[in-house]
């Protein structure tokens, strides 16, 4: 036992950074598993690698060169894409750093990308960073409020909404449904300021839910055929029902 | 327990990221290596290869002929609910705000012997599109690496397509492939983007409850 | 493709291949037996899917699967090569530069002692960096037993891979 004794005390850290070279190798083995020609792989994986170094996730680097190649885009058309990314990740990377997270997950950065891509400013992407109660739940809150944005709520009413759900610690998977409650309110006929207004108000009132930590099930209609899970226990709840156009 | 054989006390709290009092002299550099080793470890493990999903999907197939019941219908369409009319009008925009908004009390500290709750990690997101006149229509996007075979829609009444999937909780981004060949956005998505090819994706953020539609 | 309804499958195999592909490899020590735990797993799970009562939770449902395939192959490969003979990276390599692959090997060997739970505790905490509550979720266990199995792995990992002085 004496070798592995030795191990734990006097080996260099091995390493710390990431592997770069088998991660390259591995965005590689990805894309050409996934049909890409081996000089495409090649060259993406490259720039992959490249970006890594400014904190860029390759994964969604791959994703974008994958998406091309279905979608039978020019090889050269797809690295301009590659790079035009990257180099979009690489400012949401700065703006996620600014707001406090040192090596942000590449879910974050992607996510941040994406929101900035829709008009998100930077500041507003390093209060949500800020505002985040764990690294991983600042990807689903930039995805909202750039799914927000995009219905028509003003930028900063949906900033407020996930910053005030953050704070008061909803779970990641009760911000994620929060699009679908905008699109709700306003399929019902409300405004995009009163969707966003209702939406603030009600959490800023504390107002007793009644069931003290029990999560509200159900309730927003969906439609599809069906699909969904009946609770035998708990709480009369709402059902989802099959609503078209009602 | 302490020692040269175990971590103490503080030593688990401090790894755990609690508050701690005071390691043992030495204890924190042996904590945080162990710590450290294991993190690099991970990070040099490889992703497994692709070919291990045709491999399965190879396997599945002969489990289940074309027609086939049993568990199949599963995953397209969990256990159906039944519509209470009581809570038709309930179904307003107000109603499902509250229902929303009502914030949580912190449970009590559950005991040790409880579980903790499970998360959802899987939605049944359902698609359409109107398209009477197309031969076939597809989904094809960010969860089943854009290929336009990977999950094909069935044709309905009024030629609207539809298929129901099961996807991850959280962002995704799609279009439907009419014919093999035309990538046509979803009108009833969250968000249109710039695919950064001269074209458009859908996108949808879901959570546990799942889409709405109009 | 023979029917739609079975090509709805490959989404959960390509998800979950990638999100437990680390797990599987650290539990079993070994890519290619990790490989082959994955796939019965997956194979396992469609054949049994009517009994997941929670469609919405599947990557947990399917997580015991795999646990429990990767168990079995772990004791498949030991009933092969008996823990005493593995080669701990020998008192003879303790001077020899310290390569990627023997730190590993070391590693691999460590965890190999641990008892079952020990070592998926310990892979789930340290080596893939969850949560307890994320791992609670996962394995159906509480968050304070789960605390115990990982701080029992730490302190036989310490034993086993040396004290600090």
């Amino acid at each position: 036992m004496n070798g592995i004794r030795v191990l734990l005390v006097a080996a260099p850290l091995l390493a710390a950074a990431a592997p770069a070279a088998a991660q390259q190798a591995d965005v590689r083995a990805r894309l050409e598993a996934r049909g890409l020609p081996a000089q495409l792989s090649e060259r993406v994986a490259a720039l992959a690698a490249s970006a890594a170094e400014h904190g860029v996730p390759a994964g969604p680097l791959a994703d974008k060169a994958i998406e091309g190649w279905a979608k039978h885009v020019p090889d050269a058309r797809i690295l301009t894409a590659v790079r035009a990314f990257a180099d979009r990740m690489a400012v949401a990377a700065d703006a996620v750093r600014a707001g406090g997270l040192g090596s942000p997950p590449g879910s974050v950065v992607a996510a941040a990308a994406e929101a900035m891509g829709g008009g998100l400013g930077a500041d507003q992407v390093r209060a949500i960073v800020r505002a985040s109660p764990s690294p991983v739940a600042a990807g689903p809150g930039l995805s909202v409020v750039a799914a927000l944005t995009a219905q028509g709520l003003a930028s900063s009413q949906a900033v407020a909404i996930v910053v005030g759900a953050m704070h008061s610690r909803r779970s990641v998977a009760d911000l994620l449904d929060l699009p679908s409650v905008a699109r709700a309110l306003r399929d019902q006929g409300l405004s995009n300021t009163q969707v966003g207004q209702h939406i603030l108000d009600g959490d800023g009132n504390g107002r007793d839910g009644g069931r003290g930590g029990e999560h509200p099930m159900g309730g927003i209609p969906r439609g599809d055929d069906g699909g969904g899970h009946d609770r035998a226990s708990g709480p009369p709840q709402l059902t989802r029902s099959l609503v078209r156009g009602s | 327990m302490t020692g040269a054989d175990g971590f103490s006390r503080e030593a688990q709290r401090y790894l755990d990221g609690e508050p701690a009092g005071e390691l043992e002299p030495g204890e924190r550099a042996v904590a945080e290596r162990l710590v450290a080793e294991a993190r690099a470890y991970g990070v040099r493990l490889r992703p497994m290869p692709a070919a291990l999903d045709d491999a399965v999907m190879e396997a599945v197939r002969r489990r289940a002929p074309a027609g086939a019941r049993g568990p199949v219908p599963w995953l397209l369409a969990p256990r159906t609910v039944r519509v209470r009319p009581i809570w038709f009008p309930v179904l307003a925009a107000a109603a499902a705000l509250v229902l929303w908004l009502a914030p949580r009390r912190p449970a009590p500290v559950p005991s040790v012997a409880v579980a903790a709750a499970g998360v959802p990690d899987t939605v049944f997101v359902h698609f359409e599109l109107a398209a009477p006149r197309a031969r076939s229509v597809s989904v094809a996007g960010s969860f089943n690496g854009w290929r336009t075979d990977a999950l094909a829609m069935t044709r309905g009444p009024g030629g609207v397509w539809s298929v129901t999937a099961p996807l991850a909780v959280g962002e995704h981004h799609y279009d439907f492939v009419v014919d093999g060949t035309h990538w046509v956005p979803d009108p009833t998505a969250h968000r249109q983007v710039d695919d950064g090819f001269g074209g458009r994706n859908s996108v949808i953020v879901v959570g546990p409850k799942g889409l709405v539609r109009s | 493709m023979l029917s739609g309804d079975v090509e709805a499958y490959r989404l959960l195999v390509e998800r979950y291949r990638s999100e437990f592909a680390r797990y599987a490899q650290a539990a079993v020590g070994d890519a290619d037996a990790a490989q082959d735990a994955m796939q019965e797993a997956f194979i396992r799970a469609f054949d049994a899917l009517e009994t997941c009562r929670e469609p919405d939770r599947f990557g947990a449902w399917f997580f015991r699967i795999l646990t429990n395939q990767c168990r079995n192959v772990v004791a498949r490969r030991r009933a092969r090569v008996p823990l005493d003979d593995v080669d701990v990276a020998g008192a003879d390599r303790a001077d020899a530069s310290l390569e990627r692959g023997e730190l590993a090997e070391a590693l691999d060997a460590a965890l190999a002692r641990l008892t079952p739970e020990q070592r998926e505790a310990f892979v789930m905490k340290h080596v893939e960096g969850r949560s307890y509550e994320e791992m609670a979720s996962l394995l159906g266990v509480g968050v304070d037993a789960l605390k115990m199995r990982v701080h029992r792995a730490r302190d036989a990992m310490r034993a086993m891979m040396g004290a600090m002085r």
